[in-house]
């Protein structure tokens, strides 16, 4: 039975290429296929940015138990893009004996290289922009240019203070990298395969999502990711309480912006690399098949429920220091994630065995 | 030798404790919410709220209650009421200006205690003083001016509190 | 680390090494500092070396205004001396006021101040609690906080009319009679709140990460403390039992039962509990004296001008919210004190606040000046 996704892509793939014919461009088709893609690609992440910056905003109001912003739009929706609009036309103060060219690219950097995570990310069966067989390596990887936006940031601010929080900044992302992939480790071991949408499709072969026998794997990628994208519980570097700005004090306007938004799209490529590995991407909860939506629907689900764990952590928990965050990084996350390994590696050749 | 052995055991106490801190934040997220609304929804001040100070305006004998006797004057911890009177043929005193500066009052309610001719007193429903200048702070007896209304008791009954209605205050 | 290099090298080549501590200012404007505090901390790297409070940024010369004023025109100025704690320092006033003019309050006045300054330190610890929880990176205790402190201090404007500084204990009693719907009220307030004490505890107390924040961070000994003068939840929390109203019962708190939490650990984690329990108890003695409220006067007769008897002194000490507060006041005959000395309980805890954060973190200032609730007003006064 082919899919609704796969019916609404055919169709929308013939009416462009229709109109490639009519301009005369049917050469380039499938380049142009791309462009299309890409293009719907970031136009879709940024209005979820925006409706994911007015969700924290309500989720945090409800448990503080109050409402968040209900005056702006329809329960205070358009909200994000008055305060995009807000800082848009907020003038661009910028330190006299800054790094010119290093200053204004690492907002760039920061907001367009947590984009390109999206692009292995498969939203529906066979809905995905490029299923790369290396498809959990390049999200990793990619990820990592955060570190560039914000070593480079601080460094270029000319200020002190900037350039302390954009090394405790990178240290904390560097270092909560290992727990990161490691706990991804076991999941790779048990399907023998990188690509995202093969361990969807492992998933739905033997029927379970892999939470169940990996929730210790499912517990460190969330925190490591939150550690990643600089979000309380450690968000040092960003604390107004705490004595030192971080990377981002002498952005203002549509730079700052940029890093703001980009924080939240590197939450939203992981949480979607959590629903895709420990969730089931689009398959439908078990019990709940017989409603018959649609595949992006059930993963669009998914990526809230996680967005709102990530969230609930951030008005919960109190900060942690500087360096209890690396102890806990490195002390506890790290040897809990190879103990998983070991343990998997040992049930999966215990299985093997047996068969 | 203690520390590791406690890693497991702490680690997973320490899970526990972070999920029953969570389970209090999701929980409060499906109870009512504190916030009233403000401008549509206004806030019901008590009868005692010390919102503003009004000068009583006695609409049958057409004058104020002041006999500027200066009790209230001299009761003020701040000075912020000047006020001058003069002596009426027929023997009584009047006001004829009254001054209360609240850019200096701090709404201590002195000088409405102090008042032994019900010709001061707090009006609750009054919470919205704000001004563009300071200078409109410095209010005379005409802006000061407070007609009570018919159904509302004079201050003498206050010390039995059964008989204050619920709400003070100028009509809407 | 930069130790474990340190150590590496020899004794007389410390000297050449030479890294320069930089001094940084938390200034007066400051999300954490609980007020116009201003710290110049000494910093090596991330280590604290030293923290200097500067004062005075908050200072409105209420003592020497007071010389100025008449007693009951001054008590409107003990209400800014701890404005989150409005009530003890009245009554602190008042008790020296009366003590002074040989004036006593009735009965029912004695159980209505009660009832009063202990919801006062109900109100106080819970903005302390959402302030403690805020400057640990925790914001969301601080609206529950400030949500329960509305319902206090909508039963404070339903009897006295306002929310902030009441002028409501007045030398000889209260300023008004409470209204009869205020028990009822009350004690449903009361039974609402109990609960909700355990779930902030839910929230913080055995949270890992408050406990790798607070635990051991700012250990102040008992010795250290009664020798700087720490009075309060501060020194409690280090295991000396140093409630005045246990010592020296002022009021009525001698006819109610009430324990006074203890604990041993001196570390911030330790005054965080004091403070937990304590507002247990204080929910225990406001049903008491709910219970033993008794028709009566609310105020005392007395001369419609007070004056205080010449060269006459008296120091009054209650426990308010943050420690021993005390007010010394000197009479001359006139009605306006020859002065009124106020001793608070944060100047004297500011003080050792240099002494437990040496070697941290700068973190842990905050996690430090937090756990010793301290308010700026009453150090500046």
């Amino acid at each position: 039975m082919v899919s609704l996704a796969a019916n609404i892509i055919g169709f929308v793939t013939d009416i462009l290429h229709a109109l490639y014919a009519m301009v005369g461009l049917s050469f380039w088709a499938a380049q142009l296929d791309i462009v299309v893609v890409v293009v719907v690609m970031f136009g879709f992440t940024s209005v979820f940015v925006m409706f994911l910056v007015w969700m924290e905003r309500k989720v945090s109001a409800r448990m503080q138990s109050r409402l968040g912003p209900n005056r702006v739009g329809p329960f205070g929706l358009l909200q994000t893009m008055a305060d995009a609009i807000k800082l848009t036309i907020k003038e661009d103060v910028q330190p006299v004996h800054r790094d010119k060219i290093p200053y204004f690219i690492a907002p760039i950097v920061a907001f367009v290289a947590t984009f390109m995570g999206l692009v292995v990310i498969p939203f529906d069966k066979g809905m995905v922009v490029q299923d790369l067989n290396i498809g959990i390596l390049y999200v990793i990887a990619i990820t990592s240019f955060t570190v560039i936006a914000i070593l480079t940031a601080g460094w270029s601010s000319n200020n002190k203070f900037a350039l302390l929080g954009g090394f405790r900044s990178s240290a904390q992302i560097i270092s909560y990298e290992v727990p990161l992939v490691l706990s991804l480790v076991p999941i790779i071991m048990t399907t023998g395969t990188l690509s995202l949408n093969g361990i969807v499709l492992y998933q739905q072969q033997h029927g379970t999502w892999f939470i169940i026998p990996q929730i210790v794997a499912f517990f460190i990628f969330i925190t490591s990711a939150t550690a990643e994208a600089n979000r309380a519980p450690f968000d040092i570097p960003e604390a107004e309480s705490e004595l030192i700005g971080g990377f981002h004090t002498e952005y203002s306007g549509v730079k700052f912006a940029m890093f703001f938004l980009g924080e939240y799209v590197a939450i939203i490529v992981s949480s979607a690399v959590a629903a895709t590995l420990f969730l089931g991407g689009w398959l439908p909860l078990p019990f709940l098949a017989f409603l018959h939506l649609p595949g992006f629907v059930w993963f669009m689900l998914k990526l809230l429920f996680i967005i709102f764990i990530v969230m609930s952590f951030r008005w919960t928990f109190p900060r942690l220091r500087v360096d209890q965050l690396m102890d806990f990084g490195w002390k506890v996350l790290i040897p809990i994630a190879i103990l998983n390994i070991l343990a998997t590696g040992f049930i999966l050749l215990l299985m093997a065995k047996g068969a | 030798m203690n520390k590791f052995l406690n890693y497991f055991p702490g680690i997973l106490k320490g899970l526990w404790n972070l999920f029953v801190g969570l389970s209090v934040t999701v929980r409060t997220m499906f109870r009512k919410t504190n916030t009233q609304q403000y401008p549509e929804e206004r806030p019901e001040m008590p009868v005692r709220s010390r919102s503003m100070i009004k000068l009583i305006y006695d609409g049958e004998k057409d004058q104020f209650n002041c006999v500027a006797c200066m009790m209230c004057a001299k009761a003020c911890p701040n000075s912020c009421i000047k006020l001058e009177g003069v002596r009426m043929p027929d023997g009584k005193r009047r006001m004829t200006t009254f001054k209360l500066d609240f850019s200096t009052c701090i709404f201590c309610g002195y000088c409405v205690e102090a008042c032994g001719f019900d010709a001061l007193t707090f009006v609750s429903n009054e919470y919205e003083n704000t001004v563009y200048k300071r200078g409109s702070l410095l209010q005379d007896e005409q802006a000061m001016k407070w007609v009570r209304p018919a159904h509302l008791a004079p201050k003498t009954e206050e010390t039995e509190p059964a008989a204050v209605p619920a709400a003070q205050g100028a009509p809407q | 680390m930069t130790d474990l290099l340190l150590s590496r090298v020899k004794a007389d080549d410390l000297s050449r090494l030479g890294t320069d501590d930089y001094v940084v200012n938390m200034g007066p404007q400051h999300p954490a500092t609980h007020g116009v505090l201003r710290l110049v901390v000494k910093l090596d790297g991330e280590t604290v070396k030293q923290t200097t409070p500067v004062l005075g940024y908050l200072h409105r010369s209420i003592e020497k205004i007071c010389e100025n004023r008449t007693y009951p025109q001054c008590i409107t100025y003990t209400d800014r001396v701890d404005y989150v704690s409005a009530m003890s320092v009245n009554l602190a006033f008042a008790l020296a006021a009366e003590r002074l003019m040989g004036i006593e309050a009735p009965a029912r006045a004695q159980w209505l101040r009660m009832i009063f300054v202990e919801l006062q330190r109900l109100a106080s610890h819970l903005l302390w609690m959402g302030a403690f929880g805020g400057d640990l990176g925790a914001l969301t205790p601080f609206l529950y906080g400030l949500r329960e402190r509305e319902r206090i201090l909508d039963l404070f404007e339903m009897t006295c009319g306002q929310r902030l500084t009441y002028n409501y204990i007045r030398i000889g009693g209260v300023m008004i009679d409470i209204l009869p719907e205020f028990v009822p009220r009350c004690r449903s307030f009361l039974d609402y709140f109990e609960p909700k004490v355990d779930e902030y505890e839910d929230l913080l107390t055995y949270n890992p990460i408050f406990l790798e924040r607070t635990k051991g961070v700012g250990v102040l000994t008992a010795e250290e403390g009664i020798n700087c003068g720490v009075s309060g939840p501060s020194l409690r929390g280090s295991g000396v039992p140093c409630d005045v109203r246990k010592q020296q019962p002022y009021l009525f708190y001698d006819q109610v039962k009430f324990n006074e939490p203890l604990e041993q650990g001196g570390d911030c984690w330790s005054r965080y509990k004091v403070r937990m329990n304590e507002m247990r108890e204080s929910v225990s003695i406001i049903r008491q004296c709910l219970d033993k409220l008794e028709p009566g006067p609310f105020e005392a007769k007395m001369p419609p001008i007070l004056k205080a008897p010449p060269a006459s002194e008296f120091y009054s000490r209650i426990e308010s919210s943050r420690g021993e507060m005390g007010i010394y006041l000197v009479g001359d005959g006139t009605p306006k004190p020859w002065k009124a000395k106020f001793r608070c309980a944060s100047f004297n805890n500011l003080y050792v606040l240099d002494a437990l954060t040496r070697g941290w973190k700068v973190a842990d200032i905050m996690a430090v000046l937090g756990s010793f609730d301290m308010i700026v007003p009453e150090v500046d006064r």
